[in-house]
């Protein structure tokens, strides 16, 4: 591996974007990078601009409106990038999922690498799904039951 | 060629080109003579700092014409002050007038027998005046044009204005060689009048007042020079600089210099008589540039100069430097403020020129060695940007700042020029700041009592200035929504008098050490112990030393290394981060949530909520009455 | 000529950013004791940097990428004059130059937030810089010379003749480290009123250049806190890095303030102090 490929998985700036939920999942988000949970550890630090983030963290559905934000976020990311949808809705919809103005889970706009369910997803799971991340940037396959 | 052909040259030469383009019609006719003189001037400043220094007489022919002109001069001043109703004209008119009469034809001091001396002050103001001046009346040649295109004139008025700008360079030229005090007083006159001439030239009548108000201001210097002519005449039997300088000092001695400083004051826009240089930015700008700047302003300075050696240690010259700090850290705060380009740039003139004559005020080796460096930069790179400014003006039609953003992208050339010329003003390793390290160097060597309040000045002035030509730097490079672009196309008098001033900037900076040591340090072996030895590698002042080739090899450095890393690496050109909302294929505009489409736009940082422009002007005024009231006080006592 | 000590001086100056990034290394992990978290490994900044370099490169302008390079390439100038014992002026107005540079670079990105962050730089920079320059000017009065050298051959410890001088520059640390109170122009971490200030539009190689200029500054000026004991390069690191850590502090316990708080407080207090301390020398004889 080679140095960059190790910076790659012991930095990675998260920048977090809620698409319409309820914020139930962004309040659980944040809590993991609270001391608590201290994600900082492992080089995990929110970044609020897109430019130099390298993960996304989508929360809550994509209607009609926010397609058009979300993609524009999606393309201002500089690769290698990875997308982490956290919570039902922003995996599937959720129970939003027949809403007239719902197209449905964040991937109906950009390529996700991890679902994270729940409702909220807890910050323990939002944590797992981070980690496996770093797994699929690092080129392993994902264990049986994760 | 001998000096004296020189000099007969810088004076005669222009006064000749002046009277050819008032006569001559024809437009071509009269850019060859433009371009001639330029070219003439330009070559005989170089070989007149070859050839040397010089004593002469004319002869009795010039005395009586000098005399006769005077006389003109004053009544025609007489005269616009009736005509125009300006009653401060008419009452410094008949100041001068009715004393000077008497002096010369009643007390007949006026005979002086070194009438002109060439010395190394001349002959590096005269560099400064033929090189930066031929640049700008090239530079006029288009832009009066393009000035006058705007103003619909059906019938061109440049032969008027060729005039006034070509006898400026001779008067400024006959300034710096005059020993005798009413040839100094003469062509000091000569410069108010183009001044007057040239600020009225649009006849407007914002125009006729601003220009009143310049004319009565320089008015007040020269009543002044009579009084001064009158004290000196009567302490030493002479008016010759020369006799004034060598003779011991004296209370009327004094009195002389104080005069003279205060016409220095008036003529360089110090406090209170700023107004006049801010009022003149009505002119166009070439009038700017020349007079307002880099040329016309320096006679005020260089008269503090040539007085300098002898008032050394006396409370005159600490109250001119308390004059200059004061000035340049009330400018600088007030420039601030400004939206207007041009205002901009006067008030730093101003400030600069406050600066200088702090360093000359302080009256040691290290702060003349440091006026004279100021002195130098500063003409060339605030005439370069005075030109600058004024072909922005002309391209885009508007001298507002906020109007100037993303200039970068609309007009390149003319943006480099004007980012090279600010840079120039506040960053190493150019002279300026090269001016100005030598400067603080100088102030904090200053006794505590005197230095201390001058350092505060001088500190808060420096970082008031980098703050307002780092912003307007920006203004130029940001590049905002579709501004419109314009096909650039400098015509060539615009070219020719850009980038040879651009290449003098830059040439004499890099080789600052070098100017250092051939122009600057002669100036000061006549009266000063020089402190700036210039080792290869730079400026050393003994306790300390400025690096100035290595500096500019380290800047060359890594700008080539970055260039060579942006290359290699590349990159796409991205849309700018606004929350997602992006519009397509519009710059900077989002969609606001009730699906409307605004531009995005970020405007004016100039304070007005921490700077009261009023108040500070109030106090520019009532602080510099008090200087100046200070200054003639503690000569009497 | 001192071979040795040239050759010192310039890896010296060649090693200040590693110097600087390891410093940041400490104030996150410092910062997040402070906060009863764990907090990221020292080396941590070198990873953000590596792994900003390995992305795609995306960029605002062409102008940009040279401007960042800029910045850093005269923020290692100024480290080279510093560890070339030269002159404090000269250092103050290189590293002005680099400052330049970055917020030229953030104007030249055509983005609101760059464009405020960038002008609020400016603001940070007219707030610190006479400061500065008057602290400077105060140890000239003190030693006779401006160059760090003369601080050397002065013999005795600064801090024991001009301790307003560094607490002046404590305050203009605090302000180039954009910590709180003093952080408007572009926090060390995300916040929601600038996005991220000047910062904004760089990304990938043009931020990790940027990041190592801000390293290369920081250790620029804790080398320069370190002359306030130059008898003795233990007790002066020793200051610089008690310096850093009340930085720290003062920006885990203090909120961020505005810009005309920023300006007027470093103004008065920095300005006041040095020159009661300079009347204080002076009456005392210290200085003539």
């Amino acid at each position: 591996m080679t140095l960059i490929q190790k910076a790659r998985l012991k930095s990675l700036w998260v920048m977090h974007f809620d698409c319409g939920g309820c914020n139930g999942c962004d309040i659980e988000v944040l809590a993991a990078l609270t001391p608590k949970f201290d994600v900082e550890r492992f080089g995990i630090v929110n970044i609020g601009d897109p430019k130099q983030a390298d993960v996304m963290v989508l929360t809550g559905p994509v209607n009609h409106r926010n397609k058009r934000v979300l993609r524009n976020l999606y393309d201002q990311v500089p690769d290698p990038k990875m997308v982490i949808a956290v919570g039902t809705c922003a995996c599937t919809g959720g129970i939003f999922h027949n809403c007239p103005n719902i197209l449905g889970g964040v991937d109906k706009v950009v390529p996700v690498d991890v679902y994270v369910p729940g409702c909220a997803a807890r910050p323990e799971q939002i944590i797992d799904g981070v980690v496996l991340a770093l797994k699929k940037l690092a080129g392993e396959a994902p264990e049986e039951d994760e | 060629m001998n000096t004296e052909t020189l000099i007969a040259v810088n004076i005669g030469l222009p006064v000749v080109s002046a009277l050819a383009s008032l006569l001559l019609g024809d437009r071509r006719a009269r850019a060859g003579v433009v371009y001639l003189t330029a070219a003439v001037l330009v070559v005989s400043s170089l070989l007149l700092y070859d050839a040397g220094g010089l004593e002469l007489n004319p002869g009795g022919v010039f005395e009586t014409a000098v005399v006769a002109l005077d006389f003109v001069l004053l009544l025609y001043f007489l005269y616009q002050g009736f005509v125009h109703r300006s009653w401060q004209v008419l009452a410094l008119s008949i100041a001068q007038l009715i004393p000077a009469a008497y002096f010369e034809f009643i007390v007949e001091g006026a005979h002086v027998e070194k009438i002109l001396v060439v010395d190394s002050l001349s002959i590096l103001l005269t560099l400064i005046i033929n090189i930066v001046g031929s640049m700008v009346v090239i530079y006029a040649l288009s832009y009066m044009e393009e000035h006058e295109r705007h103003l619909h004139l059906e019938r061109s008025r440049q032969n008027r204005f060729f005039f006034y700008m070509l006898l400026l360079l001779g008067a400024m030229n006959g300034l710096v060689y005059s020993n005798s005090l009413y040839w100094l007083y003469f062509f000091w006159e000569v410069t108010t009048l183009c001044c007057y001439e040239l600020i009225r030239h649009d006849g407007t009548e914002e125009a006729q007042g601003n220009a009143l108000l310049a004319l009565w201001m320089g008015l007040v210097g020269g009543v002044a020079f009579v009084a001064a002519m009158f004290v000196g005449y009567s302490t030493v039997h002479s008016i010759a600089l020369t006799e004034l300088m060598a003779a011991p000092l004296s209370q009327g001695l004094l009195l002389v210099f104080a005069l003279a400083a205060l016409a220095a004051f008036t003529k360089s826009a110090q406090f209170p008589f700023h107004g006049w240089l801010l009022g003149a930015m009505v002119a166009p700008t070439p009038v700017s540039a020349l007079l307002h700047s880099s040329t016309m302003v320096n006679a005020g300075v260089y008269m503090l100069l040539r007085i300098a050696p002898a008032i050394q240690g006396t409370t005159l010259t600490y109250m001119v430097a308390f004059m200059g700090a004061v000035t340049f850290t009330v400018t600088a705060v007030l420039a601030i403020r400004q939206r207007v380009s041009k205002r901009i740039l006067a008030f730093s003139t101003i400030g600069n020129l406050g600066l200088i004559i702090l360093c000359i005020g302080l009256n040691t080796g290290l702060s003349y060695s440091a006026a004279l460096i100021l002195l130098t930069f500063h003409s060339v790179a605030k005439g370069l940007l005075f030109m600058g400014a004024g072909v922005v003006e002309n391209k885009i039609g508007s001298r507002d700042i906020e109007d100037w953003e993303g200039l970068l992208g609309r007009l390149p050339v003319t943006s480099a020029v004007m980012i090279v010329g600010m840079v120039s003003m506040f960053l190493p390793p150019f002279g300026m700041l090269l001016g100005k390290w030598v400067a603080v160097d100088a102030v904090a060597s200053t006794p505590l009592l005197y230095g201390l309040p001058l350092v505060f000045l001088v500190v808060l002035g420096s970082g008031a200035t980098t703050f307002y030509y780092a912003k307007w730097l920006g203004y130029l490079t940001v590049l905002p929504n579709g501004a419109k672009r314009i096909t650039e196309r400098l015509e060539t008098p615009y070219k020719v008098a850009l980038y040879t001033l651009l290449g003098v900037n830059v040439l004499i900076s890099v080789g600052a050490a070098l100017v250092i040591s051939n122009i600057v340090n002669p100036i000061m072996a006549a009266s000063y112990t020089p402190q700036m030895s210039t080792p290869m590698y730079g400026v050393d002042l003994g306790f300390t030393s400025f690096p100035v080739l290595p500096l500019w090899a380290a800047g060359a450095a890594v700008l080539l290394a970055g260039s060579w890393l942006a290359k290699r690496k590349g990159g796409a050109i991205t849309t700018p981060y606004l929350g997602g909302e992006n519009v397509a294929d519009k710059e900077v505009t989002f969609m606001t949530t009730a699906d409307s489409e605004v531009a995005a736009s970020v405007s004016g940082l100039f304070l007005a909520s921490s700077i009261d422009e009023e108040w500070l002007d109030k106090l520019a005024v009532y602080l510099g009455t008090a200087i100046i009231v200070v200054l003639f006080i503690a000569e009497a006592i | 000529m001192d071979y040795t000590a040239t050759l010192i001086s310039a890896m010296l100056a060649l090693v200040t950013p590693l110097i600087g990034g390891l410093l940041m290394g400490v104030d996150r992990k410092l910062t997040a004791r402070m906060q009863e978290r764990v907090g990221p490994p020292l080396v941590q900044p070198f990873y953000d940097v590596l792994k900003l370099w390995g992305k795609v490169p995306m960029i605002a302008s062409g102008l940009q990428p040279v401007l960042a390079f800029g910045y850093l390439g005269f923020a290692f100038v100024a480290a080279g004059l510093v560890t070339f014992r030269q002159d404090l002026l000269l250092v103050l107005f290189v590293t002005g130059m680099a400052d330049i540079c970055l917020t030229v670079a953030a104007f030249n990105a055509k983005s609101p937030y760059s464009y405020l962050g960038g002008r609020r730089e400016l603001l940070a920079m007219l707030s610190y810089e006479p400061v500065m320059l008057l602290a400077y000017i105060a140890i000239f009065l003190v030693t006779g010379s401006f160059t760090i050298r003369g601080i050397y051959e002065y013999g005795a410890p600064l801090l024991l003749v001009l301790p307003a001088a560094l607490v002046a520059l404590e305050i203009v640390l605090v302000i180039e480290m954009k910590k709180s109170p003093f952080d408007v122009s572009g926090s060390g971490h995300a916040h929601q009123e600038l996005v991220r200030g000047v910062f904004t539009e760089f990304s990938g190689y043009t931020m990790a250049l940027v990041e190592l200029g801000h390293w290369t500054k920081l250790a620029t000026a804790l080398m320069i806190l370190s002359l306030f004991w130059a008898p003795s390069p233990v007790i002066g690191g020793a200051i610089s890095l008690a310096m850093f850590f009340v930085a720290l502090m003062v920006d885990n316990l203090y909120p961020r303030l505005t810009w005309q708080r920023m300006l007027r407080t470093t103004w008065t207090v920095g300005f006041a102090l040095i020159l009661l301390n300079v009347a204080a020398l002076a009456v005392g004889g210290v200085i003539r």
